[in-house]
């Protein structure tokens, strides 16, 4: 049980290293549609889908701290943020049980676009200008269509290298995928 | 049993929201030199050797993405420069005006050489080895630090020649808005919260370059009653203590005016094309008596 534990632990901070190095180096030099993909939410969306609200939301404030730091942001500004994802993905993807492609792209999607919506908020408290339908125009629709699509490939070779487990097998496995 | 998981689960949850709202107003209430700023720092300065690495890594394969793209821009571009050429063929009649410019682009070339930058100006090549995620902001990383001499303030100009003996790559890039050992933020001037004092070259009109959300570089404040046509450059004026003055920002777009406004509103061309931006120059002005730039 502890060992497995530490397995965990330890392909979580892994997950971290790769998106650390992988987000800032190449991902966002390349963008799509005029936006880049967020891998610390990605990431995020496929560790809460897999293991459910309270793993999603432990990996999303430990992404947040490491994207904060990494990008020398406001520390805590991500954390908040993506820990409200990973609870929301986990209990969501707990009440559907087995995902299907879609519905990983729609719930990808849709916190995506829910956190770049706290994350406008909060930009929009500390001052930049800009109207609210051009941010959704040119930021966050296109910010979550890609981070939707993206997450498609990145949870299934997640799956498929077994650094996540089925939520099936997970429910299966263990007593952590229970509903509340 | 699943009660007390649901609870636990709930607790966590809470105790992680309250840690992350704690971090944040204790990063905006403390100083700069603060605990969690330093922890901040600290972090930073492991992260940065992974990310100056990768950069050296994924820099073939950005090559090859970016030689993919030209390529299949290649055919529509050539067919879109004929039609240009054929054009600039017509306006013969220009000739002389474009030479003209043509002294005053050499003249801002030789910004260096001419005194433009205070004396004791130093510079210093840095490496981008990562770039805002978001449009929210814009700004990009640099693989220089306090320990290469850079500091808050500092101006930030292109070394990247695109096109042989032309400003584009050479113009303002931006400032240094915060700095570790050995890396520092570079907020760009098409940031939503950038503002440079500047000045139109010709008819002297000055304003205020601002960025935005979009990505677009517009001069604002600017007195209708000054004729300002395309094509002119947009250097710095100055003023406000944080670029020297002369610096090349870009040319002159496109002009607009609205009978609500008592300002043109002009859309600025930059000089340094920020989505293939790899290397900039620091700027080390010699340190002011206060010992910072004066803020912007």
């Amino acid at each position: 049980m502890v060992i497995a534990r530490l397995r965990a632990v330890g392909k979580a901070l892994l997950l971290l290293v790769v998106a650390v190095v992988l987000q800032t180096v190449l991902i966002s030099h390349v963008s799509v549609l005029g936006v880049t993909a967020d891998l610390f939410l990605i990431l995020t969306v496929a560790v809460a889908m897999a293991r459910g609200p309270l793993y999603g939301a432990v990996f999303g404030f430990i992404a947040g701290l490491g994207a904060d730091i990494a990008f020398l942001e406001p520390l805590g500004m991500r954390s908040l943020i993506l820990v409200l994802v990973g609870y929301a993905v986990g209990a969501v993807g707990e009440r559907l049980g087995v995902l299907s492609p879609w519905a990983v792209f729609l719930l990808a999607g849709g916190s995506s676009f829910v956190g770049q919506f706290f994350y406008a908020l909060f930009q929009f408290v500390i001052g930049p200008r800009a109207g609210f339908f051009t941010v959704v125009g040119i930021q966050m629709f296109p910010g979550a269509l890609l981070d939707g699509l993206v997450t498609l490939p990145v949870y299934w070779l997640l799956i498929r290298l077994r650094v996540l487990s089925t939520p099936h097998a997970e429910s299966k496995g263990t007593s952590g995928g229970g509903g509340e | 049993m699943l009660r007390t998981q649901a609870s636990w689960r709930r607790l966590v949850f809470v105790i992680l929201i309250i840690a992350s709202l704690a971090l944040l107003t204790v990063t905006f209430r403390e100083s700069d030199s603060g605990p969690v700023h330093a922890i901040q720092q600290a972090g930073a300065s492991l992260v940065t050797p992974l990310q100056a690495w990768g950069a050296k890594v994924a820099k073939p394969f950005q090559d090859g993405y970016k030689w993919l793209k030209t390529l299949w821009s290649a055919h529509q571009r050539a067919e879109r420069l004929e039609k240009e050429l054929q054009v600039l063929q017509g306006r013969a009649i220009a000739l002389e005006e474009a030479a003209e410019e043509n002294e005053r682009l050499r003249a801002l070339l030789a910004l260096r050489e001419e005194g433009v930058y205070p004396d004791g100006t130093d510079f210093e090549v840095a490496n981008v080895v990562g770039k805002s995620p978001t449009r929210w902001q814009a700004w990009v990383l640099i693989d220089k630090g306090s320990q290469d001499g850079v500091r808050v303030g500092l101006p930030v100009v292109g070394a990247t020649p695109l096109a042989g003996e032309t400003l584009a790559g050479k113009g303002l890039v931006g400032k240094v808005i915060e700095v570790t050992a050995h890396t520092a933020k570079v907020q760009l001037i098409i940031d939503p919260e950038s503002g440079v004092s500047a000045r139109i070259q010709g008819p002297r009109a000055e304003g205020i370059v601002e960025g935005s959300v979009s990505g677009k570089l517009v001069m604002d404040y600017v007195d209708r009653d000054i004729p300002v046509e395309p094509k002119l450059v947009v250097v710095t004026s100055g003023y406000g203590g944080v670029y020297p003055a002369g610096i090349p920002i870009g040319i002159v777009a496109a002009v607009g005016e609205e009978d609500v406004n008592i300002y043109k509103e002009i859309e600025v061309e930059p000089f340094v094309d920020f989505r293939v931006l790899e290397q900039v120059m620091v700027l080390l002005l010699p340190e002011t008596p206060a010992g910072q730039e004066a803020s912007h």
